[in-house]
């Protein structure tokens, strides 16, 4: 009886002592966290549209498996000249989280990769220019994921195509919605080859 | 108690009780990770400090850990000492945490870690077991670094993400299955050196 409390009192100490230094961490790191995260979102979707001269302003939200993301439309002396939309896909591990810019055609002006959780070495290769590139220029019927070479559509990463098939899906989605509320007529065949 | 040996302490870390190579310990993140030279480096070095801290707390307090529970109790002290890096690294070097952030979490479950605080840091004192710490953790980081040179530069055909060569010579090397080729291969190239210079018998043992 006796060993079994100092046993439960050692352990409880043990685990108290660590909850209350991870809490105060925690709170110490947490709004320093917030601030450092709030600066780089804004600084990403400053980098998605440079020539922007007005401060990018919200445009709305919107939902993607289940999660909330937010559109943007970035102007230059009135006019609109990008769209961009936060947006995300499931990859092999994890959600890949990505901004995508448009021009006012509905082409793929940028994408910027936020965070994800895909394998080093492998999945992480989505996160370079010779795949991002690719999408480039691209209107929402080329965004499609092929094995194999190819410069009208997306080529997949050898080893990495569950990676690479996510910022795909991403991508679409994303050029999807923005299409829907800015594209004048230019509405893309909302069906074909989604799953 | 008799002097400590800094010096053994440190071999047996690096050559003697390599955490990889002799050990044959974390193997799972020793794969996982080495796809890269880079990658390598980056999780080595967050083990070096998560060991070094572990095995002070755990000396520390070494006394006050009941027997019966002392497996709860390191488990806990990793798991705290885990995520004060996360957090900390996460607020105030966010170019790093972007390297680094897929890595520290699965620091956790590092064998690594729990089996230098149970045979080294439950027995030893302060300042010694931090020496250990560091050793071991240098250890594993070095050899994160050679496997990952090794496939880097067969899978990739590049150093650091750096290009050497023109093509990718082998790609399965940076896939999970050549990165146990790898780690065999240098494992066994390791075992003759000892046997043939040093006299050794090899490594022995194994755990994931």
């Amino acid at each position: 009886m006796k060993e079994i409390l100092r046993i439960t009192i050692s352990l409880v100490v043990i685990f108290i002592a660590a909850g209350v230094i991870m809490g105060m961490v925690y709170k110490t790191t947490s709004p320093v966290k917030f601030q450092a995260e709030k600066k780089e979102k804004e600084e990403a979707l400053k980098e998605m549209a440079p020539e922007a001269t007005e401060p990018i302003t919200k445009a709305g939200d919107w939902s993607n498996h289940g999660k909330n993301y937010e559109y943007f439309r970035a102007t230059s002396s009135g006019k609109a000249i990008a769209y961009i939309a936060s947006t995300a896909g499931k990859g092999y591990s994890s959600y890949i989280k990505m901004l995508i810019s448009l021009d006012t055609d509905m082409r793929v002006k940028g994408i910027k990769i936020l965070g994800h959780g895909e394998t080093p070495g492998l999945g992480d290769q989505i996160e370079e220019a010779p795949f991002l590139d690719q999408f480039k220029g691209k209107t929402f019927t080329q965004i499609i994921l092929i094995k194999g070479e190819t410069k009208e559509n997306i080529q997949a990463i050898s080893g990495a195509t569950i990676s690479s098939r996510a910022v795909t899906n991403g991508v679409r989605d994303g050029v999807q919605l923005l299409a829907e509320k800015y594209g004048s007529g230019v509405k893309p065949a909302v069906s074909e080859v989604r799953k | 108690m008799t002097k400590v040996n800094y010096g053994t302490i440190f071999k047996n870390g690096i050559f003697g009780e390599n955490p990889v190579f002799r050990l044959a310990l974390s193997l799972c993140p020793a794969v996982a990770v080495t796809s890269g030279v880079k990658n390598g480096f980056l999780m080595g070095v967050a083990v070096v400090f998560v060991m070094t801290m572990v095995n002070a707390t755990v000396s520390l307090i070494r006394n006050f850990i009941h027997p019966k529970v002392r497996i709860p109790s390191y488990m806990f002290i990793i798991a705290t000492w885990v995520t004060v890096t996360d957090l900390v690294m996460s607020a105030y070097s966010r170019q790093v945490y972007k390297e680094m952030g897929l890595y520290i979490m699965l620091i956790v479950a590092f064998a690594i870690v729990l089996s230098r605080a149970e045979v080294f840091a439950s027995k030893n004192k302060f300042w010694p077991s931090v020496a250990d710490g560091f050793a071991m953790g240098l250890g594993f980081l070095l050899a994160l670094v050679l496997i990952g040179i090794f496939r880097e530069f067969l899978g990739k055909g590049s150093l650091w993400g750096h290009a050497i060569l023109d093509s990718k010579p082998l790609l399965i090397m940076i896939l999970p299955t050549g990165g146990f080729f790898a780690m065999g291969l240098l494992m066994g190239m390791l075992n003759w050196i000892d046997r043939k210079f040093f006299g050794g018998t090899g490594s022995s043992g194994g755990a994931h």
